[in-house]
């Protein structure tokens, strides 16, 4: 649960020293930066490891006594990143601003998914920094935003040797380890980072946080022994902290590659019904709630399966979840013959137990429908099972229950569909009140059955009846003929809305360039191509044009323009180039250019095309290229 | 083919000593195809002894066709023997010149060739007794006495020819049948003898008996990164005090300059291995025990890719040389069934896997496989030979050999990519799986190293052009890797000989 600590007042105080140190480039804070001038008086936290004069684990040295100040639990912070309140205070006038600015503090503590969340300092913490230590980390904080770790490393490392004392010192050292996992240096970030958070600062929140990464590292690199003994002492030391959240989570990823189902029974239960749901634990105990669910179902335990849902969702939700966590087992089950009965089981026990659910009360729209979802979820668990009479049934039911309508017979149609009864599908489609999306429907079922003269009678009828919307049902009839292969046809219609619908010409121009590419009109097509605007796709299009008519010069003319005018695509055509001119007869130049892709784009995944193409068609051994990742 | 009777006048002398050489070619090639020992005296006698086989054939050759011997048997005798050394000698030849493809090839072609030759044999033979049999039928035919009535005689004749004998060289034996005896015959005679060639097959190449050992040089040293010097040497220009005044004019040189003059040294602050013991290599090695390169064979696609053409042998070539441990004077390479015939401390630390097409393991593979990397303490060094592909192939394989490690990437300060050589980034010659090296652990042990990126095309003579940076870090790593894998051995083993104790 998050708690505001802080007070009116010691927001405010904070935000007005934010806004005089805004830009975090100001002259003031490089000064008393560079000059080293901040008297070094703050402290560790209690700690009987490190003494005075002993080497810091990035460089710096601990020189002060212990203080023995309070220290901030997790639960004291707000959750806000400092460089959101960073950005937002020159904006601060006075008090009430800042009032207003916490309590959106409080109201951010919504749910949401954030793995980083471990990764932050309190405001309460930030606010105790002097301005030179806010400084420092700040520009720290911009390369690692930045991505740019090697240098953050070095500017987390410079905060540590000036400011060791400082409250954010455990901040900046756990940073500097996440900084060193980035770099793929997992061992260092664990030994000399980690590690040295906990022993340093043991009673810092970023002690918590680090026992959890000392974990994802070792789990990171493979070392899965290591990783479930650091994840224990994470459930065993902080076990309501939300490092056991996320600590339980990678234990749970461990047991599915150990195969470990009883563990992992285990702890999905722990996240269901003993974590309590924060903004940052809702996402994991819900995905567990719905894992335990369905891993309840296919054993045959519906009961359990429901329980573990109803920790998450109420209502109709609770109902709706039952049945699509329901439908997957039930599916398996019946698949094999030995297990068939268990799942006609779960279906008649998710039926009967959905049917118990149904409101009583239709005295609204809203509730009306609400029930007849239930006969909706009752119907799709049946059709998991494979009993196409029950579901026939249900949805007769809900048909005489609740009268017919688009949705229900949609439902109806499609599920018809699902079991290749088209034409029944379509006597449901023909019923609906809405004629123009029945014709639609009926069109995309006649081509689902590649029937397209009937789809495009289907479309063309709303043509006619639909004139609002002539240009979306002209362009359905041109796709059915472009399915069927009659490209002339398409052509014409794209021609026809060339003229209606002048708004999306590029689009019509585009569809009519690749219908004459693919009915074998590569002239026509390249012509069309080329008054796209959308470069390099259409000149990508145009030299494969080229390269079909066997017009291996033009084709090599049009990829160099993309090599010069399109970075990104660069790889891809230069290794076209060597392709066409491999086409058109010319080795040596073929050569050359698969030696360029290698040698121009070693990073790039064409350069593994061309090494290998020059190793296995040319037999050329050297074919140039090598990187390094760094 | 008819049978001629003939009588071979073969001199006694001759044929002792041919015996003679023949038990010691047999012991040769005994030591040369499963004992190995590597000793140079060894080797020399081996390739005399192989060598003399040649004149001894040659010889054998011109007495069958001599006047006196002229005899197409006989000659067919001594030229399939002397084929059988003669091929011997060839993959001996191609072996020690160090050519692998061809002596791949010519192994393959001679047992093809040898399987043709004995079918032919076993053709002339089945055709040479069943005529006998024939005649001996004709033979009691002629002899039956000669009845008046016709009824009788027919009768008389069923009989003698009903009598259908057991032996499988008579096309007659009752299990032949009636309709198509010869038939059935040649059928029977090709199916047991594709049968006996394939199993003699098997138990020459691939049973048990053929044990392999693989030893590591003895030596010991630690598990460290190499450290590099540099030593700084200040050469003073002399200077020369002048009398301003004199009648010589000079050129004054400034008072200070100094030359300065870098020599970066790097020495082995260590020796690189493992252990206590003399010299660089490892605890638990033999004093004859060196390190080798083998390359695992497999179905299915291109194991042999840049086989033989200096990638394989480079790479062991400066691996000795580097780490100045003794090392194999040529690369090998083994099936996967032949990873079992190596015994639980005697197998090789390492084999090397690469390709770029399918890789396609049996279930009896996969198990040794997976018994060779958890229960012998091997590892595999993977390497991308050429497509995404072989990416997937590998991993796919990886995931059935060791069902339960999830690959992972390895990190840049792993001790893979610190010791003996500090690598601070991944060199690869073309990103064909992606650009990290993943690895599968097991108990904290890296027991399959993949690399994604052709690191062998770096290792080749042209280094497939690659820049002298990238390739001086291909070769580290593969030191680093052939070295983890030995230690890590080493380590196994002491641990196995402490339990022992």
């Amino acid at each position: 649960m998050v708690v505001l600590a802080a007070t009116a007042k010691e927001v405010s105080d904070m935000t007005q020293r934010l806004q005089r140190n805004a830009n975090p480039f100001s002259p003031e804070g490089t000064t008393a930066n560079s000059l080293g001038r901040e008297p070094q008086d703050g402290g560790y936290p209690q700690n009987p490891k490190p003494r005075r004069g002993d080497t810091m684990p990035c460089g710096g040295r601990v020189v002060s006594p212990l203080r023995s100040s309070v220290r901030f639990a997790q639960t004291r912070t707000w959750g806000l990143r400092p460089r959101l309140l960073h950005a937002a205070a020159p904006r601060l006038r006075d008090h009430s601003i800042a009032l207003v600015i916490a309590m959106i503090g409080c109201l951010s503590s919504i749910p949401t998914a954030s793995a980083a969340r471990l990764d932050e300092l309190s405001l309460e913490r930030w606010a105790k920094l002097r301005e030179v230590e806010r400084y420092q980390l700040n520009i720290a904080e911009k390369y690692y935003r930045d991505k740019n770790y090697k240098v953050a490393v070095s500017e987390y490392e410079k905060f540590l040797t000036l400011y060791e004392g400082s409250e954010g010192a455990p901040y900046a050292q756990l940073k500097w380890s996440l900084c060193k996992i980035e770099l793929r240096q997992q061992n260092t970030a664990i030994k000399e980072g980690f590690q040295s958070v906990i022993d340093y600062w043991p009673d810092s929140p970023e002690a918590v946080a680090a026992a959890y990464y000392i974990g994802r590292g070792y789990k990171d690199i493979g070392e899965v022994r290591k990783a479930k003994k650091a994840y224990q002492v994470v459930l065993d030391d902080h076990p309501k902290h939300l490092s056991a959240v996320y600590a339980v989570v990678d234990l749970i990823d461990i047991t599915t590659i150990d195969d470990d189902v009883e563990t992992r029974v285990k702890l999905w239960k722990r996240l269901t019904f003993d974590t309590e749901r924060t903004r940052e634990s809702t996402n994991h105990c819900v995905r567990a709630s719905q894992q335990l669910a369905t891993y309840s179902f296919e054993r045959g335990l519906f009961n359990d399966g429901v329980k573990a849902l109803e920790t998450t969702y109420s209502d109709e939700q609770a109902v709706y979840q039952v049945s699509n966590h329901a439908r997957g087992p039930v599916s398996r089950l019946v698949s094999k013959d030995e297990t068939k009965n268990k799942g006609e089981q779960i279906a008649d026990q998710g039926v009967a137990w959905i049917r118990q659910q149904i409101p009583t009360d239709r005295s609204t729209p809203e509730a009306k429908q609400a029930a007849l979802n239930h006969w909706y979820y009752m119907a799709d668990l049946q059709a998991a099972a494979r009993r196409e009479e029950k579901v026939a049934e249900i949805y007769d039911q809900a048909l005489k229950a609740f009268g017919a309508n688009d949705k229900t017979l949609q439902r109806l149609g499609d599920w018809y569909k699902s079991i290749t009864k088209y034409d029944q599908a379509r006597q449901q489609y023909a019923k609906f009140e809405n004629k123009i999306e029945a014709q639609n429907q009926i069109a995309y079922s006649y081509r689902q059955q590649q029937n397209y003269e009937a789809a495009v009678q289907a479309y063309q009828r709303n043509v006619a009846a639909d004139p609002d919307n002539q240009a979306k049902w002209s362009s359905e009839v041109a796709n059915a003929y472009r399915e069927a292969r009659k490209y002339d046809q398409a052509i014409a219609i794209y021609n026809e809305l060339m003229k209606t619908d002048s708004e999306n010409a590029d689009r019509w121009l585009w569809l009519m360039a690749t219908s004459y590419r693919d009915g074998g009109k590569h002239k026509e097509a390249i012509g069309y191509y080329r008054q796209c605007n959308n470069f390099p796709s259409n000149y990508q299009e145009m030299a494969g044009c080229h390269r079909a008519l066997k017009e291996y010069g033009e084709a090599v003319i049009l990829y160099n323009q993309i090599v010069g005018g399109a970075p990104k695509t660069a790889p891809w055509a230069m290794l076209q180039i060597g392709y066409t001119n491999e086409q058109a007869g010319k080795k040596e130049s073929a050569i050359k250019a698969f030696q360029q892709v290698c040698k121009n784009f070693p990073k790039d995944r064409y350069a593994s095309q061309a090494h290998a193409h020059l190793q296995t068609k040319y037999k050329i051994t050297v074919t140039l290229g090598g990187a390094k990742d760094e | 083919m008819e049978a001629e009777p003939h009588s071979l006048s073969i001199p006694s002398h001759r044929l002792r000593l041919t015996g003679a050489f023949g038990i010691v070619w047999a012991i040769c090639l005994t030591n040369w195809m499963w004992i190995q020992l590597d000793w140079q005296v060894v080797t020399w006698c081996q390739a005399i002894v192989f060598a003399a086989s040649l004149p001894i054939s040659i010889a054998w050759i011109r007495w069958a066709r001599s006047p006196k011997q002229r005899h197409p048997i006989t000659l067919c005798i001594v030229l399939t023997i002397a084929f059988v050394f003669l091929w011997q000698l060839s993959v001996f030849s191609y072996d020690l010149a160090e050519w692998d493809i061809a002596r791949t090839q010519l192994a393959r072609v001679g047992t093809a060739a040898l399987f043709f030759v004995g079918l032919a044999w076993i053709v002339w033979g089945v055709e040479r007794a069943s005529q006998q049999f024939e005649s001996q039928r004709q033979a009691a035919r002629a002899e039956m006495p000669i009845v008046l009535d016709p009824n009788t005689e027919a009768q008389a004749f069923d009989q003698a020819t009903d009598q259908r004998s057991n032996h499988p060289l008579d096309p007659e034996a009752w299990y032949y049948g009636g309709h198509t005896p010869k038939l059935n015959q040649s059928v029977a005679a090709l199916a047991s003898y594709s049968i006996a060639f394939m199993l003699m097959f098997l138990v020459f190449t691939q049973m048990g008996g053929c044990r392999e050992l693989y030893e590591m040089p003895a030596g010991g040293g630690q598990q460290q990164t190499i450290s590099q010097t540099v030593k700084v040497q200040k050469v003073i220009k002399k200077k020369y005090v002048i009398n301003p005044f004199s009648a010589i004019s000079f050129k004054v040189p400034p008072i200070d300059e100094v030359k300065l003059q870098l020599t970066e040294i790097t020495k082995h602050a260590y020796t690189v291995g493992y252990g206590q013991g003399a010299g660089a290599g490892f605890a638990g090695g033999t004093k004859q025990g060196q390190v080798r390169f083998i390359r695992l064979e497999y179905a299915g696609g291109d194991w042999d890719q840049d086989f033989g053409i200096g990638a394989d042998v480079n790479m062991l070539i400066e691996y000795g040389v580097r780490t100045k441990q003794k090392v194999a004077k040529r690369t090998e390479s083994r099936t996967i069934v032949q990873l079992k015939n190596f015994p639980a401390e005697k197998s090789p630390p390492m084999v090397y896997l690469t390709g770029q097409r399918n890789i396609s393991l049996s279930d009896s593979e996969v198990k040794i496989l997976r018994e060779y990397l958890l229960e012998k303490h091997g590892m595999i060094f993977g390497d991308n030979g050429g497509s995404d592909g072989f990416h997937n192939q590998f991993v796919g394989m990886m995931n059935r050999v060791l069902p339960n490690v999830r690959p992972s990437r390895i990190p840049l300060d792993d001790m893979i990519h610190r010791v003996p050589f500090q690598i601070p980034f991944l060199p690869y010659v073309a990103p064909h799986g992606g650009k990290d090296a993943l690895g599968w652990r097991v108990d904290g042990r890296l027991v399959c190293y993949y690399h994604p990126g052709d690191i062998g095309d770096a290792w080749t003579d042209d280094h497939s052009g690659v820049s002298p940076e990238i390739y001086e870090a291909c070769y580290q790593l593969g030191t680093n890797v052939i070295f983890y894998a030995h230690a890590e051995y080493s380590k196994w083993l002491f641990s196995r000989q402490q339990r022992k104790k």
